[in-house]
């Protein structure tokens, strides 16, 4: 049957529209700032046979990889012939499902006229799973799953509209916010509510025929898109490494990323099999997020996504690879590489589309603040959290932004500081871009920031480095590397500031810590920056004086005022044509 | 006589109503907008319309001014003061890129330069006690260092004063002393609310086009007294009331968002003249389609937003009427993407040069070219007949561009490109109730803007909204919408506490704060004591949410401190915006927010003669309802010969001066006393 391209086109606004709404619903609803905030979870309609009919745009891009397992798997282990109406499946076990323990999987088995058709699914980050779990995750220092928390294999909490009390009790009773969490469920279990209603109006409207061949063509469309920009890359093997500091589990061996991407027509083969295996760290998964990040940031990145949308990929991650791990393996660091990864993969096609790829950005999910104690004035536990943004990399026709989360977050939001400050005895002493952090270049590189936090009355400090404290964001093109990513402690008794790598460090009141994101990299040779540009960084503060001389062959001088420079033009070409010599 | 006028600027034009309240008259002006002097195209709107402005009464103004200024980057040069450490809150934002998978995101432009930007010696508490004192010396040598870069406008934003003000007033009286020459606002004037770079960046946005509209206002106050103008001047703002040119200068960014709301406020006031509360207003012009939704009367009201749009734009946190917008108006392009999919909007071919029919240059053709190759639209009696449309050149067009290559006949085509601008702004309506948890079956709507009424009925089928009521001057709804706003000031304040533990004597004390300043000012703009109103809110949620939604309460319940009902009423519109609720859970309040109204008298039509006899058909048109190939033949009424109480079936068209209102099969239409046009939708069990 041939649909008409009016009701395709419908129809293909109507499918993103319905996992909208449900994310809509979720987020104004959960009780953890990861889900409000961070926008860490996802909200899809996917058909019985795991293909992805649409899903949220915003929040968390990782996500947009690895629910087709959770559904073929709980087909597969449920039955496709047992659902019924009024079910609701709860997943996160990590053999399948392949992160850290608390996103967690809920879904609902849709129904037409008799017939399961698919499910409205949201994973989402609970704010405790039980184990070691808590807040932003387990610590990188858990030692097997078991430590990590709870795991659920594709359980009925609701079976034909009734709920599984004794198991909603398991979980409730080994959870340390069972309040916020069921609170979270609550709100997942709501959105997929809200999903089959939106598709049962959606498949009485249309009839189910008109439905699936319309989803076939769309499907097709979307890849057909696709192919049209892959194919204006030109043909060819392209690879690329990178590295973070430690692979996790040994301190001095650094974890290698190491990408072939190859293009052929309108195909692309994303290969991550030069990527090390699978250890006993935190930093397995099963993803296919990397490349589908990457693939999808050049082909259609402000389109709704659906199963078309990765139809032309071939992804090669072989079984053993840290985002292939077999189970058992710790996972609670799953996603901290994923930002190198995508960002090296799109490093790997510089040399073929050098106008489309900006320098490295931060390459880390952001620095975290993580404090957490007893509050004796309000006589009660309180936690502070947020996500700080870093630089991104010079672009190939302007400069990197300042300040931004990475390319696995969206809409991830920091906490602003008299929103912590009213819920936390804390002092928030500075939030400051940091000069000269962004990578020199002819487009420069994006700062980073410091965020200085006081803590007001002894608790614990999370300051895990991310895995970018030695390896800083890269310049591309003659662009210099930005400056790196850092957790800073100064006890009270302490005059200097100390980089650290600790979790649930007990401090004094009065403790000082200095979240630190990395510069993104510079893009293109520094040299060749228009003076006024350089002039104008230093007016602003983003630059030094010294490092305008040094590594942009700027001389300025004063010009009659507190705050103002003009270029030397003479010393400038003189100081640029000897940089130029010395390479 | 006594005249009321309402004066809309809009994009490309400037709109002018003028009722007299004697006779109840009303007539219209319409003139282009002269964007590099807006006073130029009011005079001319005021001179084309004949009539004494001695006379003028009240004369209510809505204008894009203040939008336009931050959207082409024209305001003033405006330095910043903020507390230590903080100078980069406004840059850094809050860090997130809502096009996730955009590796080119951009971040929202700043509108001060770092190098104009300050920190004082100064730091409160959350609490709002005083951390690090801010001495006047210290005030006094901040403002000096402001001096040297000669700013226009200053804004001050100091962490914290939402609880406490008293450092950011004494850094605005060393400001005022030392830069008596520039505009200076300061944050907590403004908004008392937490949240700092939301309430940094509207304190900036207040200072950056506060010049300029201050030198707009004078301006107009001197062209109208210059007329012999003596009655009261009052401005639209975003929150759907007016105020007084002296509150638009020291809070212009209050009216920022102004432009859809007039339309909005006169949609509820014609729904509570019919008897109906709960009203969907639905605006369809040139580029955009919009909907917001009236509860009981009351338009809702988004407590914030941003200038150009969430993703890079500047975020407002002052209230704002609550808009769903789609790309799709009547000069919305119809195209063909790169895989052959049918795609309506989001460019728009505007009003220049405008739809393919138009004959102005336009080539790609649009939802009118369709409407008009349909028989929807007159070709003749466009504009009254002042601009005969070109429906060759619209067949042409929609032919080559869209037609051939996706195998269709022209009609077809037509019908699809309807049916695809229909959907997609039934997703606007959808925005503002279904996914508010509103049920439309229970709503009426009411349908404006040039082309609203020729789609409005299609909309309502899709969505099985009973009724639909086209009002009188369908085409020029936002200019009479201003006749009918109050004067309207909101005022909040952030107190953070679960509610089984709030201070309802602190309460009762801020609330009397609040509606006291709430009535002083209302008083200074003249409105008469009997007139005022006020009502309180509190910010709710469910402790661990971060989301809170808006809870009207009394004043009874502030002062008998009866936490129950308030969580009863908190509890049930939680689980009609989101289909559940926790009654068992604590919850909080976040912000304790007071409206002031100045409720004015509302103008009033004079009724329209009952039946006499039959009017004239015009005559008969072809028009596609839904075959492609079997046009039907149907009546088309003038919209000024149909009398009160007259019944109009579908499939018809009622014509009138710049809008048409378009009757399918079932559809059926009567004259209502006042002239409003109320449309039984067919086709809905």
């Amino acid at each position: 049957m041939k649909v008409d391209p009016v009701t395709l086109e419908v129809i293909r606004n109507a499918l993103p529209a319905i996992s909208n709404e449900m994310s809509y619903d979720l987020q104004r609803t959960s009780y953890n700032m990861m889900i409000y905030e961070v926008g860490d979870y996802c909200c899809a309609l996917l058909d019985a046979q795991g293909n992805l009919l649409s899903q949220n745009l915003g929040g968390v891009s990782h996500f947009v990889a690895d629910l087709a397992v959770v559904i073929k798997d709980g087909v597969e282990k449920i039955g496709l012939t047992n659902f019924q109406p009024g079910d609701v499946i709860i997943a996160n076990h990590q053999a399948v499902c392949g992160q850290h323990l608390n996103n967690v999987c809920v879904y609902t088995p849709f129904f037409f006229k008799g017939e399961l058709i698919g499910f409205p699914i949201i994973r989402a980050h609970w704010v405790d799973i039980g184990g070691m779990s808590t807040g932003f995750g387990a610590a990188t220092n858990v030692l097997d799953p078991w430590m990590e928390g709870l795991q659920l294999d594709q359980l009925r909490i609701y079976k034909g509209g009734e709920p599984n009390t004794e198991l909603l009790k398991v979980i409730a009773d080994n959870i340390r916010y069972p309040e916020a969490s069921m609170g979270d469920l609550r709100a997942q279990m709501a959105a997929c509510q809200l999903g089959l209603r939106r598709l049962e109006e959606l498949f009485t409207k249309f009839g189910r025929d008109v439905l699936l061949d319309s989803v076939k063509r769309i499907f097709a469309d979307t890849e057909a898109k696709c192919r049209k920009v892959i194919e204006q890359i030109p043909d060819g093997v392209y690879e690329a490494e990178s590295f973070m500091d430690t692979n996790g589990f040994q301190k001095d061996v650094p974890l290698r990323i190491k990408v072939k991407v190859t293009v052929s027509g309108s195909d692309m083969t994303i290969d991550l099999s030069g990527c090390d295996p699978q250890n006993k760290g935190p930093y397995n998964s099963r993803t296919l997020a990397g490349a589908r990040v990457a693939y999808k940031a050049l082909t259609m990145p402000l389109e709704p996504v659906n199963e078309g949308s990765f139809n032309a990929l071939k992804l090669i991650v072989p079984e053993g690879n840290f985002m292939m791990a077999k189970y058992p393996a710790v996972m609670s660091g799953w996603s901290m590489p994923i930002p190198t990864v995508v960002d090296t993969i799109l490093k790997a096609l510089a040399p073929a589309i050098p106008d489309k790829i900006p320098a490295g950005h931060l390459g880390v999910l952001g620095g975290t603040i993580v404090f957490f104690g007893y509050d004796p004035q309000k006589k009660k536990n309180f936690i502070v959290q947020s996500i700080e943004g870093g630089g991104w990399g010079g672009r190939p026709f302007e400069d990197g932004a300042s300040a931004s989360v990475s390319i696995c977050q969206g809409d991830v939001r920091n906490a602003p500081i008299e929103n912590i400050e009213l819920k936390c005895p804390v002092l928030v002493q500075e939030r400051v871009l940091r000069q000269d952090s962004g990578g020199a270049g002819k487009f420069r590189g994006g700062l980073g920031l410091d965020s200085q936090v006081r803590n007001l009355v002894e608790g614990r400090w999370n300051l895990v480095q991310t895995g970018r404290r030695e390896c800083p964001p890269w310049g591309l093109w003659g662009g210099k590397p930005g400056d790196v990513s850092d957790f800073l402690l100064r006890l009270p008794d302490q005059p200097e500031w100390q980089s650290v790598d600790v979790a649930l460090y007990p401090v004094p009141t009065n403790s000082e810590v200095i979240v630190r994101t990395a510069g993104g990299g510079g893009w293109g040779n520094p040299l060749e920056r228009e003076p006024e540009k350089v002039r104008m960084d230093v007016l602003e503060g983003f630059v030094s004086l010294e490092e305008a001389r040094n590594e942009y062959g700027v001389a300025l001088k004063p010009a009659g005022h507190p705050y103002f420079y003009e270029v030397d033009a003479e010393a400038t070409k003189k100081l640029r044509a000897k940089r130029m010599k010395e390479g | 006589m006594a005249l009321s006028i309402g004066l809309d600027i809009g994009g490309t034009f400037t709109d002018l109503i003028v009722f007299d309240e004697v006779t109840g008259e009303l007539q219209q002006a319409k003139s282009s907008t002269t964007p590099k002097d807006l006073t130029i195209g009011i005079l001319n709107c005021l001179k084309k319309s004949r009539f004494d402005m001695k006379e003028c009464r009240n004369f209510v103004h809505g204008t894009t001014v203040a939008i336009n200024t931050v959207i082409e980057g024209k305001g003033a040069k405006t330095a910043l003061v903020t507390t230590r450490g903080t100078k980069d809150v406004y840059r850094i934002g809050r860090g997130n890129r809502p096009e996730s998978y955009n590796i080119f995101f951009k971040r929202p432009e700043p509108l001060v330069f770092r190098h104009m930007t300050f920190e004082a010696p100064e730091r409160l508490r959350a609490s709002g006690e005083t951390w690090k004192p801010l001495g006047e010396d210290e005030a006094e040598a901040v403002a000096r260092e402001v001096l040297q870069v000669e700013p226009e406008a200053v804004a001050v934003c100091f962490l914290h004063s939402y609880v406490n003000p008293a450092h950011e007033a004494r850094m605005g009286r060393a400001l005022a002393k030392l830069l008596p020459f520039a505009y200076i606002a300061l944050s907590h004037e403004i908004l008392r609310e937490y949240r700092e770079y939301e309430r940094t960046s509207t304190t900036v946005v207040n200072a950056y086009i506060g010049p300029k509209v201050t030198r707009y206002i004078d301006g107009l106050e001197k062209l109208l007294d210059s007329l012999g103008f003596s009655g009261s001047l009052l401005i639209m703002q975003s929150n759907g009331g007016v105020m007084s040119p002296e509150m638009a200068k020291r809070i212009p960014v209050a009216m920022m968002e102004s432009g859809p709301v007039g339309g909005i406020i006169a949609s509820a006031e014609i729904g509570k003249r019919l008897g109906h509360q709960n009203v969907i207003a639905f605006d369809m012009g040139g580029t955009t389609a919009k909907a917001s939704l009236i509860k009981d009367g009351e338009a809702s009201v988004a407590e914030g937003y941003h200038v150009g749009g969430y993703a890079s734009g500047q975020p407002v946190m002052l209230p704002v009427v609550d808009v769903v917008e789609v790309g799709a108006g009547g000069g919305s392009i119809a195209w063909i993407d790169e895989v052959g999919g049918l795609k309506v909007g989001p460019q728009s071919a505007g009003g220049d040069p405008g739809p393919v029919c138009y004959d102005q240059g336009g080539e790609e053709p649009t939802i009118t070219d369709a409407n008009v190759i349909l028989g929807r639209i007159s070709p003749a009696n466009f504009l009254g007949g002042e601009m005969p449309l070109n429906v060759a050149k619209a067949r042409k067009a929609i032919e080559e561009k869209v037609a051939a290559r996706l195998g269709l006949s022209v009609e077809e085509t037509a019908l699809g490109i309807i049916r695809i601008a229909v959907a997609n702004m039934s997703y606007a309506v959808r925005g503002v109730s279904v996914e508010k948890g509103y049920d439309p079956r229970e709503f009426v709507m009411v349908a404006s803007g040039g082309a609203g009424p020729v789609h409005a009925m299609e909309i309502a089928r899709e969505l099985k909204i009973p009724k639909v009521v086209v009002p009188l001057f369908p085409a020029h709804f936002s200019a009479l919408g201003m006749l009918m706003t109050d004067v309207k000031h909101d005022y909040v304040r952030t107190y953070y506490r679960p509610l089984a533990e709030a201070d309802f004597k602190v309460i009762q004390g801020i609330y009397d704060e609040m509606a006291l300043i709430g009535r002083e000012t209302l008083r200074q703009e003249r409105v008469e004591e009997e007139s005022i109103r006020v009502q309180p809110f509190f910010d709710l949620r469910y402790i661990g949410q971060e989301f809170f939604l808006t809870v009207p309460v009394s004043v009874e319940e502030i002062s008998s401190g009866d936490a129950g009902a308030i969580r009863l009423a908190f509890d049930a519109l939680h689980d009609r915006r989101y289909g559940h609720k926790a009654a068992e859970e604590p919850i909080e309040i976040v912000n304790i927010r007071v409206t002031a109204y100045g409720v004015r008298k509302k103008i009033s039509f004079p009724e329209k003669k009952a039946l006499v006899e039959s009017p004239a058909i015009k005559g008969f048109r072809d028009i596609y309802l839904d075959d492609p190939r079997n046009p039907v033949k149907c009546p088309v009424y003038s919209r000024e010969a149909l009398p009160s109480g007259y019944i109009v079936e579908g499939p018809a068209i009622i014509e009138e001066y710049a809008s048409n209102t378009y009757l399918s099969y079932r559809d059926r239409a009567t004259i209502c006393p006042y002239g409003e046009i109320s449309i039984t939708v067919g086709g809905i069990e």
